[in-house]
C-alpha cells in the first residue's frame, strides 16, 4: 500500500514538473508578427491572438508549440485586414489556426537554434530559425515563402503585387 | 420634392437635371480613371490606389444612377419636341434607353468583377466605416470575373460611343431645327424658349 502511495506521489510530482517546466505564454506577453511588401509598399502586422508552450534547453525535452488564430492578423490597414482572412489568402474558414511545432532545439551562442514545422492553410512545411537572446527577451526574424503554403496562389502566383517572401518576427519573454 | 416642377412640359425635374450633370461629370472621371489605371505606366502603389478610388467612385455612381432611375419613374418627363420627326423620336428614345442600360451595366459589371476576383479585396467607399459588400455566391470565380471584366470594357466602349452620339444629337438638332435641347436639361425658370 505504501509503495502504491509513494508511486502515485512520484507520478504526480513528475507530471507537475513536466507541466510546470513548460512555460505558457500568449499574445499579452509577446509579439508574433509578419511583414512584406504589397504593390511596392511595405506592410507589417501581427497576430493578436496566439499562445505557445515553451521549454528550452537545458530542460530534458525542450520544445515549442505555438498556435495562432489566423483571423486575428492586424496590419492597421482595413483593406489588408479584410482581405487576409479570404479564401485565397489565409482561408480562415477552412484553416482557422496556424501552428508551429518544434522538432529540435539546440542551445547556441546568444540563443537557440529551433527547427520544426509550420502549418498554414493546411500545409505543414519545415522551418528553422534562431531565437536570439536579448536581455530577458527572445527574438527572431525569418522568412517564409507564401506561395509554398498556397497563400495568394490564385490571385498573385507571380508575386506581381504581394512579395513572395514574408518576414516572420517573434519577440517573446524568456521562459 | 417630386411635384415642384413648374415647367413639366418644358424641362426635366430639377432633381433629374442635377443628377444628369453629376452623373455626366462622374462618368468623365470614371472613364479617365478606368482607362488610365489599366493602361498607363505607373508605380504599382499608385495603380493599386487608383483602383480603390475607381471602385469607391463607381459605387457612388451606382447609387446616383439608381436615384436617377427612381426620379425618372416618379417625375413627369417632358415630351420630346414636336419638331422632331417620328423617326427621330424613335431614335432618341432608343438612344436614351441604351444610355440607361449602359449606365446600369457599367457599375454592376465592375461590382461583379471585384466580387468574383480571387484577390478578395473589399471595396471601402472612401472611409473605413462604409464597406460596400461583395455580391454573394461568386467569390473566387475566375470565369465570372473575366466575363464581368470583358463586359466592363466592351460596354464602356459602347457607352462612350453612345455618349458621343448623344452630344452630337443635341448639336445636330440645334443646327438643323434650331431646337434648344439643352434647356430641357437645365434649371431654366422662364416659360419662353
Ligand atoms: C459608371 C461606372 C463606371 C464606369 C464608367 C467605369 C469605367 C471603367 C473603364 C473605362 C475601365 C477601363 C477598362 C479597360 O480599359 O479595360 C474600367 C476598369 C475597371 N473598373 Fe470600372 N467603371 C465604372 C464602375 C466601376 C465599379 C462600380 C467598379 C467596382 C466596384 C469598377 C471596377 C473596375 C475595375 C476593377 C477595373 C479594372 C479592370 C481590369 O483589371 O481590366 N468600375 N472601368
Amino acid at each position: 500500500m505504501h509503495y502504491l502511495r509513494f508511486f502515485a506521489l512520484a507520478c504526480l510530482l513528475c507530471a507537475s514538473t513536466f507541466v510546470f517546466s513548460k512555460s505558457n505564454i500568449d499574445n499579452t506577453q509577446g509579439i508574433v508578427g509578419f511583414a512584406g511588401e504589397h504593390a511596392g509598399m511595405a506592410f507589417s502586422g501581427e497576430f493578436t491572438r496566439w499562445n505557445a508552450k515553451i521549454s528550452l534547453p537545458p530542460e530534458a525535452s525542450p520544445s515549442i508549440e505555438a498556435e495562432f488564430q489566423l483571423a486575428s492578423a492586424r496590419t492597421g490597414d482595413a483593406i489588408y485586414d479584410e482581405t487576409l482572412p479570404e479564401g485565397d489568402w489565409f482561408d480562415v474558414k477552412n484553416h482557422p489556426v496556424g501552428k508551429f511545432t518544434s522538432s529540435n532545439i539546440e542551445a547556441v551562442d546568444n540563443g537557440y537554434l529551433v527547427e520544426g514545422t509550420l502549418r498554414l492553410r493546411g500545409k505543414t512545411l519545415p522551418v528553422s530559425f534562431k531565437l536570439n537572446e536579448n536581455g530577458e527577451r527572445l527574438q527572431s526574424r525569418f522568412a517564409i515563402d507564401r506561395l509554398e503554403y498556397g497563400i495568394g496562389l490564385d490571385s498573385d502566383p507571380e508575386a506581381d503585387w504581394v512579395s513572395r517572401e514574408i518576414q516572420m518576427t517573434l519577440d517573446i519573454p524568456k521562459p | 420634392m417630386f411635384t415642384d416642377n413648374r415647367y413639366p412640359d418644358k424641362r426635366y425635374h430639377s432633381l433629374s437635371v442635377l443628377l444628369h450633370w453629376l452623373i455626366a461629370g462622374g462618368l468623365l472621371f470614371m472613364f479617365a480613371s478606368g482607362l488610365y489605371m489599366v493602361n498607363a505606366e505607373m508605380p504599382k502603389a499608385d495603380q493599386y490606389k487608383l483602383f480603390q478610388i475607381h471602385k469607391a467612385s463607381g459605387v457612388i455612381m451606382l447609387w446616383a444612377i439608381a436615384l436617377r432611375l427612381l426620379t425618372r419613374w416618379l417625375t413627369h418627363q417632358p415630351p420630346l419636341p414636336s419638331e422632331l420627326s417620328v423617326k427621330e423620336q424613335k431614335l432618341a428614345k432608343l438612344g436614351h434607353l441604351a444610355l440607361y442600360i449602359g449606365l446600369c451595366v457599367m457599375p454592376l459589371s465592375g461590382w461583379l468583377m471585384v466580387s468574383a476576383s480571387p484577390f478578395g479585396l473589399p471595396t471601402f467607399v472612401f472611409v473605413d466605416w462604409i464597406k460596400w459588400p461583395h455580391i454573394p455566391f461568386v467569390e473566387r470565380n475566375k470565369t465570372i470575373e473575366s466575363l464581368a471584366r470583358n463586359t466592363h470594357w466592351i460596354v464602356a466602349s459602347g457607352l462612350l460611343l453612345i455618349i458621343i452620339g448623344h452630344i452630337a444629337a443635341v448639336i445636330m438638332h440645334k443646327k438643323k431645327q434650331n431646337i434648344q435641347l439643352l434647356k430641357r436639361m437645365w434649371w431654366f425658370k422662364n416659360d419662353q424658349n
